[in-house]
């Protein structure tokens, strides 16, 4: 499949909305004919006072019509607003979702070498970005050639020399912007990934707000916001010294142009221009061309303040293009063959000359053929950093196999997982915990708490199950969440059971309540793995696997 | 009087626009020579764009008048010089202002953007961590970006063009009403009502959704972020369909507001050209009743219609930029509460430091947080002196943190006092004090930079070798020595590159570059395997040499915890801090 590149990406999506973009284009053109009435209407007026000197009263008619067209021209702009409008928010709507389908896609180890406040900055503001370019640009650049288009060909029928003064200056306008415009864009693409980069750094500052006060290092961090932002600053004037110059050449052009068409018309009337059709000009004709010249360039120029948004829509685009063009692991995309099922029925998962190599770490495990058993309890050990968590995450299918490597399971494999950094949502308790079983009731959420041994918090909360959580935690210690996470363990009716260190940072007597915890899923059946270095685990272990250097040997148990 | 919003409160009551506005219109009072310059430029591109099309009316009328009578072989004679060469100056001057008005507008507002963050992040940087961990992370990032972003267009969009377009409108008006006063009348009258219309009204129209709208995105970013973070968790418990749902309700309240913002909007753009239409109309009305009264010429009455059409690009922007003036409130609304004035608790005066060292008694010491149903520690006392090494051992939940907190003075007690080498803990200086006391939190906190970059906040001017040596320290050395960039190794987001344990080392090993007298180390070991954490322990050891040792461990004692040597004595903390720590007691050796 080719990549997908920010133009491919932009075309796409126009069109599924193309119904409402291309209705909202025609609105744009009748408002705009509706203009040119009232330009004829108003040189008609004159030239009938002036120079037929017609009675005021004789004109009423005109001025009442005039009056007339007024509503129906605000109508149809409004509606062409709201059409573009409800477009822009269909596409953005429909990207978000295969943005955040593809990341959950892209899977969890994926995911831990990026920032996570820079890619929710991308499915969030970058998506935004794209707003301009469906409300506004997108029917703005077919106006930009109809009404012109259109303008010119009236101007034609009453003098083609002054349709000739404007058609000179228009090629120029679009060679002008695209040159200009060219280097915008490329600026505009640096500028985002400056403003992402800007938040990574800011969020992660705050983040570290506390050691950054026991360094005594907090007046260096605010230096560093500060040349963080004052860079994002020079770069900003550097795009924009280079997006303004495209509107000033336009607008340098419409006035030069006005200013001649102003000029000529002018001389002709005074009859100093023997050429061509200036002798024919009448102060009608003269009028209607001068009210005619500034509309002429005047959809150019909303196109040209509308510029930046296409601009900032297409350096969003890139970023978005690049991120939907990673491939999942082959586990996880929802297009790749099912895992192929265990060659043996007692194995609940079967690994085949497996490895994982990360870019920057080189092969960090295997390759290794374990097997896991059903009812099984693996305890694994080694060094920290020798590929325990690996380990996991290939059983897990968050990871695949490199090359050859097979991992074989059950079609709809469940599992729960635990790992050292628990996750809270922002919610409540019971939120917290529902992620695990939404159907729970009341009573097995209690349950659960009272498994992790978490009963005793519980019972000390006054709003109980209904205490919010804020993100990271807040108000929760460590422990704490690692027990919330292990009481979603509980929650959960998978058979399967994946722990990551679940005793890092418990006290000891919650460890050995946790271990009884661990015996009786152990006895209903439950297969567990656990990474751990804790001795007290190990001894629930019925095999064990001791990784040395991404290799891994099954140590024998009793 | 109306007091400024507090800190404490998280949400405050409505207060008005103006007190809302007031410090940030302060801070751009700060720079108001630049701010003028940049509406006078704006009003000159107003006016040129008017006098261009105004000129050009009236040089075509009486050019096309004058034509007539000399086709009727009349003597008429028109300057045709003055009018034409001012045609060609304000169609010049329309591009040039308007060109340096926007780069010069944009660099004061990027310039004052910059400043604002910086103030922001230091004043984040003075609150205790109570303060801050009342909020989401995601929050405060929102502040420094969005909610500044959008502060700039309090000048750009909200101050100057109004204020530009009211002055245009007066000088139209008058204008016209020195050759026909009544159409002076109803220009201004039209003029002024859609001002006021598109000024206020629009504002009112859209105020709460637009006021509310950055709450709805900061709302959708929070749970994608959240989303990202717990993938492993969602997934294996296929919750990620049911949060997808969430995000798509969050991004659903948001589209309704916007959709209704953008209603407002374009209502108020097409009633814009409807009242310059309007207007037009009505003064070629009235210029041609007195053209008709032969008060005015035939150029005259021409003129001032083509004038006030011009007036379009004067009201243009203003509906969009007050419908959107909730949006700004909003975002100032956030900041004050952050931009309260500091809690005084950085203290300045060089109260005496005595050079000796780690000398730490607590006396009767309690927290006890606002709301909170529990004290988070409660009456805690001890005496260390200076090379004591004690351990405190509790549960999780039994205010470990807190302590740890308390001695890295990142929090105040609410009871009680703490006293470093006889000084008490709040009346050091902020350097001194840090120089002094060295803490491990609990939570390993790695910036998303590289391995030196996250060991030189500990000591911005150690070299290579220094560093190296406290990675050998926490035999980490041999790893980084294969990693192929060494050093410069990033460690990702919170240290997500590399493993827990090793995270923990690192952190570890930034103490080891630091000289302080009392040591407060929070689980150092957790995560790390039981023979590393052995292997630390004896580096951990020789380089604690004399210092104090403040030991936070769930289980002092138990056989699988790994302990310093050295420690004497033991502090327990009870459940949860609901009660009072037991006395120390001589460890078992």
């Amino acid at each position: 499949m080719p990549a997908l590149t920010a133009r491919h990406l932009l075309n796409g999506l126009a069109a599924t909305q193309r119904r409402r973009l291309q209705l909202a284009a025609a609105c744009g053109v009748l408002a705009g004919s509706l203009t040119l009435v009232q330009a004829g209407l108003l040189a008609w007026i004159t030239s009938a006072l002036l120079v037929d000197r017609l009675p005021l009263a004789r004109t009423t008619p005109f001025f009442a019509v005039w009056l007339a067209i007024l509503p129906l021209r605000g109508i149809l702009s409004y509606a062409q607003e709201v059409l573009a409008q409800q477009a822009s928010l269909a596409v953005r709507r429909q990207l978000r979702r295969r943005l955040t389908e593809h990341l959950m896609r892209l899977g969890p180890v994926w995911l831990a070498g990026r920032h996570s406040a820079s890619l929710s900055h991308q499915v969030v503001e970058q998506v935004e970005a794209l707003d301009g370019y469906f409300a506004r640009f997108y029917v703005q650049q077919i106006l930009a050639v109809l009404l012109p288009l259109m303008i010119l060909g009236v101007t034609l029928y009453l003098d083609w020399l002054a349709a000739l003064f404007l058609l000179l200056a228009a090629p120029l306008i679009p060679l002008f912007m695209a040159l200009v415009g060219m280097g915008a864009e490329r600026l505009n693409q640096a500028q985002f990934a400056a403003v992402s980069r800007l938040s990574g750094h800011f969020i992660d500052r705050v983040r570290s707000l506390n050691t950054l006060q026991l360094f005594g290092q907090t007046r260096r961090a605010t230096a560093s916001v500060h040349d963080a932002a004052d860079g994002y600053r020079q770069r900003s004037m550097r795009t924009l010294r280079l997006a303004f110059m495209s509107s000033a050449v336009l607008e340098f052009f419409a006035s030069v142009s006005i200013a001649v068409v102003a000029i000529y018309v002018g001389f002709g009337l005074l009859g100093y221009i023997g050429y061509g059709p200036a002798d024919e000009l009448t102060l009608f004709s003269g009028l209607l061309i001068l009210l005619l010249a500034p509309e002429f360039f005047q959809p150019l120029r909303s196109l040209a303040q509308h510029y930046h948004d296409r601009a900032r829509a297409l350096g969003a685009a890139e970023h978005l293009a690049e991120l939907l063009n990673q491939t999942p692991p082959a586990t996880r995309d929802a297009a790749a063959t099912p895992a192929p099922a265990p060659a043996s029925a007692r194995s609940l998962i079967e690994l085949d000359a497996a490895s994982v190599s990360h870019d920057a770490r080189g092969v960090v495990l295997g390759p290794i053929s374990p097997c896991l058993y059903r009812g099984d309890t693996v305890v694994v050990t080694g060094a920290s950093g020798s590929g325990k968590s690996t380990l996991l995450q290939l059983l897990a299918g968050f990871v695949a196999p490199d090359g050859q490597g097979e991992r074989r399971c059950p079609a709809d494999l469940r599992f729960a997982w635990m790992d050292q950094r628990p996750l809270l949502i922002h919610g409540t308790l019971a939120d917290n915990l529902r992620l695990a079983a939404p159907g729970a009731s009341d009573a097995d959420l209690r349950q659960a708490l009272d498994n992790a041994y978490l009963g005793e918090l519980l019972a000390r909360l006054p709003e109980g199950l209904d205490t919010s959580i804020g993100e990271q935690g807040a108000g929760l210690s460590g422990g704490q969440a690692q027990r919330l996470a292990l009481a979603r363990v509980f929650l959960s009716a998978a058979p399967l059971v994946l722990l990551d260190e679940p005793t890092a940072s418990l006290d000891a007597h919650s460890e050995n309540a946790i271990m009884a915890a661990f015996a009786q899923l152990q006895r209903t059946g439950h297969t567990l793995v656990i990474a751990t270095h804790h001795p007290a685990l190990i001894g629930l272990a019925t095999r064990r696997w001791h990784i040395v250097q991404g290799q891994l040997e099954e140590v024998e148990h009793d | 009087m109306i007091e400024r919003p507090s800190p404490k409160r998280t949400r405050q009551p409505p207060t008005s626009l103006w007190w809302t506005l007031r410090p940030w219109l302060g801070m751009l009072a700060r720079r108001r020579r630049r701010l003028w310059l940049g509406t006078l430029l704006m009003a000159l591109t107003l006016f040129s764009a008017l006098g261009l099309l105004a000129v050009s009316g009236w040089f075509i009328t009486a050019t096309g008048l004058t034509g007539l009578l000399l086709a009727a072989g009349a003597s008429a004679s028109l300057d045709v010089y003055v009018p034409g060469g001012a045609i060609r100056l304000f169609a010049v001057t329309r591009t040039a202002s308007r060109y340096l008005e926007r780069l010069h507008n944009h660099d004061t507002v990027l310039r004052l953007l910059a400043d604002l963050r910086t103030r922001l992040f230091a004043r984040l940087a003075t609150l205790d961590g109570r303060a801050r961990g009342g909020h989401r992370a995601s929050d405060w990032l929102n502040r420094l970006t969005a909610d500044i972003d959008t502060l700039d267009s309090l000048y750009l969009r909200l101050l100057a063009p109004p204020a530009v377009a009211l002055l245009a409108g007066a000088v139209l008006s008058s204008v016209v009403a020195l050759f026909v006063p009544l159409a002076g009348g109803v220009l201004a009258t039209i003029l002024l009502a859609g001002w006021l219309w598109f000024t206020l009204g629009q504002a009112r129209l859209g105020m709460a959704d637009s006021r509310r709208h950055v709450d709805e995105l900061e709302a959708l970013r929070g749970r994608v972020m959240e989303t990202l973070q717990g993938l492993a968790e969602l997934d294996a418990y296929r919750a990620l369909g049911h949060q997808q749902q969430t995000l798509e309700r969050l991004e659903d309240r948001l589209y309704r507001s916007q959709r209704r913002l953008g209603r407002w909007v374009a209502l108020g753009n097409a009633l814009q050209a409807w009242l310059v239409s309007v207007a037009t109309l009505a003064t070629l009305w009235l210029t041609a009743g007195a053209f008709a009264a032969e008060r005015i010429s035939g150029a005259i009455m021409v003129m001032l219609p083509m004038a006030v059409m011009a007036m379009s690009e004067a009201l243009g922007a203003l509906p969009a930029a007050f419908t959107w003036l909730g949006a700004t409130r909003g975002a100032a609304e956030r900041l004050n509460e952050v931009d309260a004035p500091p809690a005084a608790n950085t203290a300045t005066t060089a109260a005496p430091h005595p050079e000796s060292a780690g000398r730490l008694t607590l006396d009767a010491v309690g927290v006890h947080y606002p709301g909170a149903f529990q004290a988070a520690l409660d009456d805690v006392s001890l005496a260390l002196a200076p090379g004591e090494r004690l351990a405190v051992e509790g549960a999780s939940g039994s205010g470990k943190s807190t302590l740890t907190a308390l001695l890295g003075r990142q929090l105040a007690p609410t009871r009680g006092q703490i006293r470093l080498d006889g000084i008490a803990l709040d009346a050091w200086p902020d350097d001194a004090l840090r120089r002094r006391v060295a803490v491990l939190t609990q939570q390993t906190e790695l910036l998303d930079d590289s391995l030196a970059a996250n060991l030189r906040l500990a000591d911005p001017e150690a070299d290579e070798s220094r560093l190296w040596q406290a990675l050998a320290q926490v035999s980490l050395a041999d790893w980084a020595q294969l990693l192929p960039r060494g050093l410069a190794t990033r460690v990702g987001e919170g240290g997500r590159q590399i493993s827990g344990g090793q995270a923990r080392r690192v952190a570890l090993a930034r103490l080891f570059l630091r000289d302080p007298a009392l040591v407060v180390l929070d689980e150092p070991f957790a995560g790390v395997d039981r023979a590393t954490a052995q292997a630390l322990c004896t580096a951990l050891d020789t380089w604690l040499g004399t210092r104090t040792l403040v030991y936070l461990v769930h289980e002092a004692s138990g056989e699988s915890t790994v302990v310093p040597p050295g420690i004497t004595r033991t502090l327990t903390l009870t459940d949860a801090g609901a009660t009072a720590a037991s006395e120390a007691t001589p460890l078992r050796q």
